[in-house]
């Protein structure tokens, strides 16, 4: 399979009124087509502006650098107009919040074919047709009554739904999943990933998917890479990631999942402390004040990304395990 | 037993079909109405079988209303008031809806884009609309007129150019009014997350602003836009009581203007057109209050 899209050394800057703020440090990942890549870690680790910033969606305060292959070609300096044609039908991306991401004095039927008529030049009667056609894949039941319903009518998992059949309208080879199930109840987020990685498999679409949860990435990702305060802290294909856990982070991410098992009443697992102020320049590890096996060396310097072989990086000083 | 099967066929008689209308209030309908009915008057005023509203009747001067002749009675100078408020509505609905119509388009143009955009440019747009909001309106169109139509003995305007003139100066009066409220509601919609998620299917900047924004956008630009249609009418009537308006009795201002002086003889000289202005502007703030809370509601069920 060949490579589809490659960040090489990307970091982002937000000018602040409280400085230059740290929002992605020095990442580098690469994704094959058709291959599914899980970006996890906590709010404000920079998974979104992580997923933004490849898309070229940042907002003028930003700055950009390193650079983004996709497709062989180098889009980081591309102009505005030449990456807009990329949007939509080479990378889309589905957003958090579907009661936000649609336009709520806009019919359904308006929104779904907005982009096949804009960006595809289909006709007024083939859009409609097509929206069904969406419409019916995404499992929307009568699709046509759906066309003429507005926002407001829908509930959180439809309107995903439909978030889903506009993102993927213009058969994108790669689609960002920016916590497409955090605003969802839990029985519609199963059925909604379920969604996604079948539509995935049918067209051979790459994904990104961003979310918090590591139980999420854990069935519908090829490779997952965690995020903590701007940095990729761990670096590993799926299976390779949960079997042999290197990051201490990754470790309490896991463990701060609720479970059915621990009796009533007891604590729920936390990750102590919070993210280090990304504003400022501190040395040693960024997990060192939160981290349960930290010692000086973690406080005074700040551990590379290493190789642990198996494709699997980590940065920490005493991964868990053990250095090979 | 006998509850069980109550409840159980109140339930199948559970409306299906909730009933939609809701019931609008009583002020909706009248302002509407007289809104309608000053339209009507503005349009096919000259249709009606009334005498002609420039034409001094010397046999009945200063008539009360309810004359047998003269419907609303006449002027001192034995001009007839029905014909001349009738007249009077079509200079006035002609110039408050030429001037909001043009001023609130150029507005929203402008405070729309310079909001999506942002940049140096919104903020020379500001600066232009604060500096334009600083100056009153009075001032303004007061010496537009006496500048662009001046008028005396020797060099007198015509009643084309100075109903030009005011549409302008009211022109100019609106578009800050309206385009700051478009700026405003632009700023608000545009950092929406649904602008966005356009924008990442690759949709051009002005597909955006026309398909997205502007749809949210319109309702208080509406609103505003009825309210603003209220205050020209009485700007129109400031300016003709200060002597700069439209001449010869040809608006509700210049007819009052020109009746304030016989208001101890003929009093309704004044009281009709006043009545007049008084009751568009109060329907023109209903009518778009209603027209705003009506348009408000589909977002408001989110």
């Amino acid at each position: 399979m060949s490579t589809l899209l490659k960040i090489d050394d990307m970091s982002v800057r937000f000018q602040t009124p409280r400085g230059n703020l740290k929002a992605v440090n020095n990442v580098s990942i690469e994704l094959l087509a058709g291959e599914s890549l899980g970006v996890v870690g906590e709010s404000g680790s920079g998974k979104t502006v992580l997923s933004r910033a490849t898309m070229g969606l940042l907002p003028g305060t930003a700055t950009r650098t390193g650079t983004i292959t996709y497709e062989g070609q180098d889009i980081t300096n591309l102009p505005k107009d030449e990456v807009r044609e990329l949007w939509g039908t080479g990378m889309a991306m589905i957003f958090q919040d579907p009661m936000t991401a649609l336009n709520p004095v806009r019919r359904i039927g308006s929104q779904l074919t907005e982009s096949l008529t804009v960006r595809l030049g289909m006709n007024k009667k083939d859009a409609k047709e097509k929206a069904i056609e969406l419409l019916k894949r995404v499992r929307i039941p009568d699709p046509e009554a759906m066309l003429r319903k507005f926002p407001y009518q829908l509930s959180g998992g439809m309107r995903q739904r439909i978030m889903i059949a506009i993102a993927v309208s213009c058969e994108p080879k790669l689609l960002f999943a920016d916590e497409p199930t955090t605003a969802l109840d839990v029985t519609v987020q199963a059925q909604v990933l379920e969604l996604l990685t079948e539509l995935r498999k049918e067209e051979n679409m790459a994904m990104i998917l961003v979310t918090h949860d590591l139980g999420v990435v854990a069935g519908h990702t090829d490779k997952i890479a965690v995020m903590y305060a701007g940095d990729v802290v761990e670096y590993a294909p799926t299976r390779q990631l949960f079997s042999h856990m290197k990051m201490p982070y990754t470790e309490a991410l896991l463990k701060s999942i609720p479970r059915l098992e621990t009796p009533t009443g007891s604590r729920l697992p936390v990750i102590e402390g919070r993210l280090p102020d990304p504003t400022k320049d501190e040395p040693g590890c960024p997990f060192a004040n939160r981290c349960p096996y930290v010692t000086d060396k973690c406080r005074a310097e700040k551990p590379p990304l290493t190789d642990g072989g198996n494709n699997h990086f980590y940065r920490c000083w005493f991964p868990i395990g053990g250095v090979k | 037993m006998s509850e069980t099967s109550t409840l159980s066929s109140a339930n199948t008689d559970l409306p299906i079909k909730v009933k939609r209308k809701r019931k609008r209030p009583v002020g909706f309908y009248l302002a509407g109405s007289w809104l309608f009915l000053i339209v009507f008057l503005a349009v096919f005023g000259w249709i009606l079988p009334a005498p002609s509203w420039d034409k001094s009747f010397y046999d009945s001067l200063g008539v009360h209303p309810f004359h047998h002749s003269h419907i609303l009675g006449t002027t001192l100078d034995g001009y007839d008031m029905f014909a001349g408020l009738v007249n009077g509505a079509r200079l006035s609905v002609f110039v408050s809806l030429i001037s909001v119509t043009v001023g609130g388009a150029i507005g929203t143009f402008i405070g729309v884009t310079s909001a999506y955009f942002r940049g140096k440019i919104d903020m020379i747009v500001t600066m232009a609309f604060n500096v334009m909001l600083s100056i009153p309106n009075l001032v303004l169109s007061l010496s537009l007129l006496s500048v662009l139509a001046y008028s005396d003995e020797n060099h007198p305007a015509t009643i084309g150019r100075r109903v030009g003139v005011l549409i302008l100066s009211l022109t100019i009066v609106i578009i800050p009014i309206l385009g700051r409220i478009a700026r405003g509601a632009t700023l608000q919609w545009s950092s929406r997350e649904f602008v966005l998620a356009s924008k990442s299917m690759g949709t051009k900047n002005f597909t955006i602003i026309r398909k997205h924004i502007l749809p949210n956008v319109a309702p208080a630009i509406l609103a505003i836009g009825f309210l603003a249609i209220g205050s020209v009418i009485i700007v129109e009537g400031s300016l003709a009581i200060l002597g700069i308006g439209v001449p010869g009795g040809a608006s509700w201002g210049s007819m009052l203007a020109n009746g304030r002086g016989n208001i101890a003889y003929s009093p309704w000289e004044v009281y009709l057109p006043a009545g007049a202005i008084a009751l568009t502007v109060i329907s023109c703030n209903w009518f778009g209050d209603f027209v705003r809370t009506s348009l408000d509601k589909r977002e408001s069920k989110i």
